[in-house]
């Protein structure tokens, strides 16, 4: 048997790959149940927001559609008057996983800049499929923004972010905070973003049965989200960012990814349409990273290389 | 996705996790990452620092991976061919740190032979090698082609014995070879020792040398890859990756099982056999009959006790794999 032609996965990261590989099924609809039920999300714990002085309150808001949503404020337990804001949305295909999911990305970011994060149970496919995950992640943003006084969140330095769905998210809902003149964003943080449906990338055929979130996983998202409308004419930009023809007019973005992931091409094109319409944008495409990879292996070399590069971008944003 | 498959985290302070460790190294190995990803990848199994002095100097990393300078306090510590390597655990070890350091040791020694200048032995044995490279690598070894030699076949983890050795990744994990120009008595166990060879046909002692290692066990701690007879053909054609159907079906079965069957095929008779076992007749007629279902074969046929014997060689190699290097 030939070996396929793609990038080899970075050598740490392969060894790590290679232990966990049990662990990382691909995802069928079948198997979600199961799978919503016995992985466990990396929840940051109540034990280590304490540890780094961040204190978590629950609230109930509004989402699309007149539902009621879980949110989560975070901040500083020393937190006095208006900081950053982040409004993060987290990952799991459109189909798993909770608001705690990612947050330990962001904790960072709370204790250094004295920001201020909120995270929102946006509704999951496919019991909730298309418009409502980026509906439901757009209304939390209005609610951030029209509450941002009360939060104590600068509403000049409100961003958005997440990674995998979260990412598809965040470039979502930014584009209709832009259509709609909703509220003004400082910026985007889309870490390797799931923006793209039609399942017709180099990458996607690349990684069909290599990593964590291969081809076959990808399609199971999206086939969820979307249903019959998958791939076809009709499913809007906001849903799928990666078929927007116009990304101008949107705030800076810092778009991050593997080279050896389903969603290389698709990350490194929507950085590409950002820069052709006038936005701005930084892009990362770290070599040998598989999906995730710094969330997974956080103690490999281009992991923290990874973490090193979004949190100087946000510091530089948020300094401004 | 985090989300979907966890992370890598540290191991369980009391649950002993043998395999993860051992297959987690091997794979920093084989994807040749330096002694620093090996720190990183200690530190984040162990949840504690991970040091290492080599030649004089100190490198730490967290387990976050980071590199925290080079002020060390030792805990579980273990010796490499040039310095030592480390975990800073404070308070009682945990269930899997000696596992750790041992294999971390294991492969900062390979990181380092990697880095010397040539791998002479290594090309000798390596039978993906041609000729000429093999023949070429000899002269520094101080052999010729027609030098007589033999392999000896070693776990990482002892010392190694005395003459030119290297680790050298094999189908079996990673053994340390060792080359013998005189017959001399094996001084470290378990060993395999290789047949005697003429210096330009080394791999076929090397491939000799790891199936006997494999089939070495407490009774028999040495095995020469000579007294195996024609069977050492059949055990180099054995792919433990993919084992022929009878060797999972002698997987399968329960101790007890084994053992019935082991006395199947050895007694004079299935009434002889009942009495060593201490069964009714008419029992061990049915289990008889039961195993020659399971396996496909009749055990006390002149052919099925070969088969069971050919089997029963190849399962001790695949146990030999899935245990290896612990006991």
């Amino acid at each position: 048997m030939s070996r396929p032609v793609r990038p080899p996965f970075d050598p740490e990261l392969d060894a790590v790959l290679a232990t966990v590989s049990e662990q990382v099924p691909t995802v069928t609809l079948d198997l979600l149940p199961a799978l919503r039920a016995t992985v466990l999300p990396v929840d940051t714990t109540g034990g280590d927001l304490e540890a780094a002085g961040v204190t978590r309150r629950e609230l109930t808001i509004e989402g699309y559609d007149g539902a009621s949503l879980q949110a989560t404020v975070l901040a500083r337990a020393d937190h006095n008057h208006a900081g950053p804001g982040i409004y993060h949305l987290h990952g799991g295909g459109m189909i798993a996983g909770d608001r705690m999911v990612g947050v330990d990305q962001v904790v960072p970011w709370i204790v250094e800049h004295d920001a201020v994060a909120v995270t929102v149970e946006y509704r999951l496919a496919p019991e909730h499929p298309d418009p409502y995950p980026v509906e439901d992640c757009y209304a939390g943003l209005v609610w951030t923004a029209d509450h941002a006084a009360e939060l104590g969140i600068d509403p000049d330095k409100l961003i958005v972010a997440g990674a995998s769905a979260g990412g598809g998210l965040a470039a979502g809902t930014a584009l209709l905070a832009r259509d709609r003149k909703g509220p003004a964003l400082a910026g985007q943080l889309l870490v390797c973003p799931m923006l793209d449906d039609r399942d017709d990338t180099s990458s996607t055929r690349q990684y069909d049965d290599a990593g964590t979130w291969v081809r076959e996983s990808n399609r199971t998202g999206w086939t969820a989200l979307l249903g019959d409308r998958r791939g076809t004419g009709d499913v809007s930009i906001y849903a799928a960012p990666a078929r927007a023809t116009d990304l101008g007019g949107l705030p800076p973005a810092f778009v991050d990814c593997g080279s050896a992931e389903v969603f290389r091409d698709e990350d490194v094109a929507y950085a590409t349409g950002l820069w052709r319409d006038g936005s701005q944008a930084e892009l990362h495409v770290w070599p040998g990273g598989f999906h995730g990879f710094d969330m997974l292996a956080p103690h490999t070399a281009i992991a923290q290389a990874a973490t090193a590069a979004r949190n100087a971008w946000v510091a530089r944003l948020f300094a401004h | 996705m985090q989300e979907l498959v966890g992370r890598l985290t540290a191991l369980d302070p009391d649950a002993s996790e043998t395999l993860k460790v051992v297959s987690y190294f091997d794979a920093l190995a084989a994807a040749g990452v330096g002694v620093d990803g090996l720190l990183r990848g200690a530190a984040a199994l162990a949840g504690v620092v991970a040091g290492a002095e080599r030649h004089g100097r100190v490198s730490r990393r967290g387990p976050d991976g980071r590199d925290i300078g080079p002020e060390a306090e030792h805990s579980t510590q273990q010796a490499t061919s040039v310095g030592s390597v480390w975990l800073e655990r404070h308070g009682a070890p945990h269930a899997n740190d000696a596992m750790i350091v041992e294999r971390l040791a294991v492969s900062v020694d390979l990181v380092e032979a990697r880095h010397r200048p040539v791998a002479h032995l290594e090309t000798v044995i390596d039978a993906d090698r041609s000729l000429d490279e093999r023949a070429t690598a000899l002269a520094p070894l101080r052999l010729t082609p027609s030098s007589w030699i033999r392999l000896v076949a070693t776990r990482p983890e002892t010392q190694a014995p005395t003459g030119h050795s290297a680790l050298v990744p094999t189908r079996y994990g990673l053994i340390r070879a060792t080359l013998q120009l005189a017959d001399s008595p094996a001084t470290v166990e378990p060993a395999g020792l290789g047949p005697w060879a003429r210096a330009d046909h080394a791999p076929e002692s090397w491939a000799g040398a790891v199936v006997a290692l494999g089939l070495a066990d407490a009774a028999d701690p040495v095995v020469d890859a000579t007294d195996l007879g024609a069977m050492l053909t059949l055990a180099q054609a054995h792919d433990p990756e993919a084992p022929h159907p009878d060797v999972t079906a002698l997987a399968r079965l329960d101790p007890r099982s084994l053992q019935i069957l082991r006395t199947l095929v050895e007694a004079d008779s299935l009434r002889s056999a009942a009495t060593t076992l201490g069964i009714h007749h008419s029992t061990l007629q049915a289990r008889h009959e039961a195993l020659t279902r399971s396996l496909g074969y009749d055990p006390r046929t002149a052919i099925g006790k070969i088969r069971f014997a050919a089997a029963a060689m190849l399962l001790r190699l695949n146990n030999f794999r899935d245990a290896h290097p612990a006991d």
